[in-house]
């Protein structure tokens, strides 16, 4: 779909990170383009979480830089939002779903009357159409992840940073989880950062798939995903090539855990 | 469920009932002598008159006043203050085990330093009650925001909120439980230390009452104005319960029993 | 995520600054200033004499040796009524009923309420003071006691059914060893409040003990000593807090529970 070198929105330039003597992330290069999902694997300690923190700006690189929409990441900015993977602790316990999607309203000046109207329209396009005025404590795991993509998505961003978002969940709420966001990426064009450890959910939602080499993370080798869209549960993942990809993934990990 | 429950309640009140009942059987036949334990009739005669009279009603309101006065004075400086250390790692280096270091003295201790320094006066007594109540807020507020989920920072990060919006919508309320908690404890000094300071100064309060009525050996106004500190007590303690189910309702029951709203 | 700190960290000397610029100022204010003769604060000197003073006549001793021991025959009475009523209450459903109105009618009475008529019927001294601090005390162990009872594993009473065990054995060996690491939580929490109750009730009447000691200070204008011995039962309570716990830890590794803090009535 995408090849590398095309406009890119997102740029890791010669990226590194180091905590005082330990380096995290060693000299990574990648370009992400507009709208594409790019997903991250690799075994732990590779940097997974730590790349979505710099792309997010919430922590900046010792070293090379990120250019975004042509210019230097600097800090956090407000269309590029993120998921976290403990919604549980993401999410505002005092505050309703709908008053949880308000925050980022409210922090981004949004106009007071607009506020309701495209509260519910998130609501609604997430699925909770029917819970906004429950407190996380009472949602279930997979309804408290939906909430918190749609705050990410009251952002109106245009990258998406998701953290392992589905990775405490079990296996059909994950999958359900999977598809809506296959139908959101469309449906809002905005690009997705996946962080994730399961290989073939890398392979089901990417265009492109990041292997990383851990001690330091650095970029093991990229895989391109061909599989046609829309994708399906069952005939995408059983078709040959999507076979084919889990394993090359699956001997790459096993490879850089060595 | 409710049903039983209304059963039990009406069952625990016969009780209630029957112990006033003993107490009356007891002073009927003097078994405690009438000087330290007077009849429930004369008791409730006491309260009544002295409340229709006017004397217990003013020494009542006048205790009520100082001891709310005197804690709302307590919230506004110990949360205010709270915050302010609470969110400043500069502060809370430099000033944080000073303000840990106050824990161990009991409020009661700082009357007789207060008392040299201040006086007794009117104002003097509120401000030994909103000192002395101050404490548990204030290290409440610094322990509440001190125990924020650091990843609800990354959230405010990534909203790009600015410091005031994140104590006011992050930290505070994510601080609200134990400022609660310690609300209701600083309403019990509050009382605490209202009635002692009437106790030490003579002015008018149901402390001074309480006082007076005992060198007088009159037990009946003495147990009446036992009877309105426990319901002053009793009220206080209802009202923060009904608060802390209000703002604390998004609290999982497993929690909520665990902050003791139960 | 911030660099390792190293073996050899620099003693932090921050939280140390505010207090002893606070005292230097004060120090030099009370010495230089004209407020030297002051009959309402003294200077930190003046306090560090004052504490060696009524250490070295025996004041200070005597007057924590009568706080401590109102106190703990306060406690001890506080915890075996607590104790019992707890454990009643936890056991039958049915008492914690019929008593719920009558309890939580008495439980909200401020101790100091009670001072006047224990004065009345005891006089000064320790018994009134123990009354007191008996029915503060008292409530923490009592609550405590009870929800331990409520929260019991319900394997351990299925083992002393399995065992066919008597009710006294049931309560001996299966129950009470299992909520001790609670009570003694309770045992902890009363404490305190039983130290506070007592310099409360010494500071409002009776003339004895560390509170009226301070108030004897305050009214013989002798600032030095009230502000002494505040430090000094702030010590107290920081050293028999920190026993305790040092004590809790060391008896029940095992873990004490959910901690409930209770208010000091």
């Amino acid at each position: 779909m995408t090849q590398i070198g095309q406009t890119a929105q997102m740029r890791l330039e010669g990226v590194s990170l180091s905590y005082g003597a330990k380096l995290v992330l060693s000299d990574i290069n990648l370009d992400i383009a507009r709208g594409e999902i790019v997903s991250v694997v690799g075994p732990s300690g590779c940097g997974k979480t730590t790349s979505l923190r710099v792309l997010a700006g919430l922590v900046s690189p010792s070293g090379g830089r990120i250019v975004y929409e042509g210019t230097p990441l600097s800090g956090p900015r407000r269309d590029i939002a993120i998921v976290f993977q403990d919604y549980g602790k993401a999410l505002l316990p005092w505050r309703t779903a709908y008053q949880n999607i308000s925050l980022a309203l409210e922090t981004m000046g949004t106009d007071k009357s607009e506020r309701p109207d495209r509260i519910h329209a998130l609501l609604k396009l997430i699925g909770l159409g029917n819970h906004a005025d429950k407190f996380p404590s009472q949602m279930s795991g997979g309804m408290q992840q939906r909430l918190q993509i749609a705050r990410a998505l009251a952002q109106e961003p245009s990258v998406l940073l998701m953290d392992e978002p589905f990775g405490a969940l079990d296996a059909m709420t994950r999958q359900t989880l999977q598809d809506e966001l296959l139908t959101l990426s469309t449906k809002t064009g905005a690009t997705i950062y996946f962080v994730t450890h399961d290989l073939e959910e890398a392979v089901y939602l990417s265009d492109r798939v990041v292997g990383l080499l851990p001690n330091p993370g650095r970029v093991g080798r990229i895989f391109d995903v061909n599989l046609p869209r829309p994708r399906d549960q069952l005939t995408t993942r059983e078709s040959p090539e999507f076979l084919h990809l889990r394993h090359e993934l699956y001997q790459f990990v096993k490879g850089a855990e060595q | 469920m409710t049903l039983a429950r209304t059963i039990g309640f009406i069952a625990s009140l016969a009780v209630a009932i029957l112990f006033i009942f003993l107490w009356h059987l007891v002073t009927l036949y003097k078994l405690v002598p009438p000087v330290f334990l007077p009849p429930p009739m004369k008791t409730y005669d006491a309260l009544v008159q002295g409340l229709a009279s006017g004397p217990l009603l003013k020494a009542s309101l006048a205790t009520l006043q100082r001891m709310l006065l005197g804690w709302l004075l307590a919230c506004v400086a110990g949360v205010g203050i709270g915050a302010l250390v609470g969110t400043s790692p500069v502060l809370m280096r430099y000033l944080g085990p000073t303000l840990e270091a106050f824990r161990p003295i009991p409020a009661s201790a700082l009357i007789p330093v207060l008392i040299a320094i201040v006086g007794l006066s009117e104002g003097m007594i509120l401000s030994v009650i909103a000192f002395g109540a101050l404490w548990p807020m204030l290290l409440a507020t610094i322990h509440g925001l001190q125990s924020v989920e650091p990843l609800l920072y990354d959230v405010a990060g990534a909203l790009r909120m600015n410091m005031a919006t994140i104590i006011s919508k992050i930290g505070l309320p994510s601080a609200v439980p134990d400022i609660l908690a310690a609300m209701r404890l600083s309403l019990t000094i509050a009382l605490i230390l209202a009635t002692v300071c009437e106790m030490l100064s003579g002015n008018t309060g149901l402390g001074q009452w309480l006082l007076y009525s005992a060198r007088q050996f009159s037990s009946a106004n003495l147990f009446a104005g036992i009877l309105i500190l426990g319901v002053f007590g009793y009220l206080t303690n209802a009202l923060m319960t009904v608060a802390e189910r209000h703002l604390l309702r998004w609290k999982s029951p497993h929690e909520a029993n665990r902050a003791g709203i139960a | 995520m911030t660099a390792p700190a190293g073996p050899t960290r620099p003693f932090d000397w921050r939280p140390l600054a505010v207090p002893l610029a606070l005292i230097t100022a004060w120090e030099l204010a009370m010495v230089l200033g004209p407020a030297t003769t002051s009959e309402t604060l003294a200077a930190p000197h003046a306090v560090l004499v004052g504490f060696f003073t009524i250490v070295a006549d025996g004041t200070l001793l005597t007057a924590t040796a009568q706080t401590l021991g109102a106190a703990l025959g306060g406690l001890a009475a506080a915890v075996a009524i607590g104790l019992v009523l707890g454990l009643v209450l936890g056991l039958s459903a049915l008492i914690d009923m019929l008593l719920e109105v009558s309890i939580e009618a008495i439980r909200p009475v401020p101790s100091i309420a009670l001072v006047p008529l224990a004065m009345m019927i005891y006089g000064f001294g320790y018994r009134m003071e123990m009354s007191i601090i008996a029915f503060t005390a008292m409530w923490p162990v009592m609550i405590l006691t009870r929800t331990a009872i409520r929260d019991l594993e319900p394997r351990l009473l299925e083992v002393a059914k399995a065992l066919r065990m008597s009710f006294s054995d049931k309560v001996m060996k299966i129950m009470l060893p299992a909520i001790a690491p609670r009570v003694f939580v309770a045992l902890r929490l009363a404490a305190g409040v039983a130290l506070v109750v007592a310099i409360t009730v010494e500071i409002a009447s009776n003339p004895q003990g560390l509170g009226a000691a301070m108030i004897l200070a305050q009214q013989t204008f002798h600032p030095e000593l009230t502000l002494a011995i505040l430090i000094w039962i702030g010590l107290l309570g920081y050293g028999i807090n920190h026993a305790l716990l040092y004590l809790q830890r060391r008896l029940f590794a095992f873990g004490t529970g959910s901690e409930v803090s209770h208010d000091a009535r």
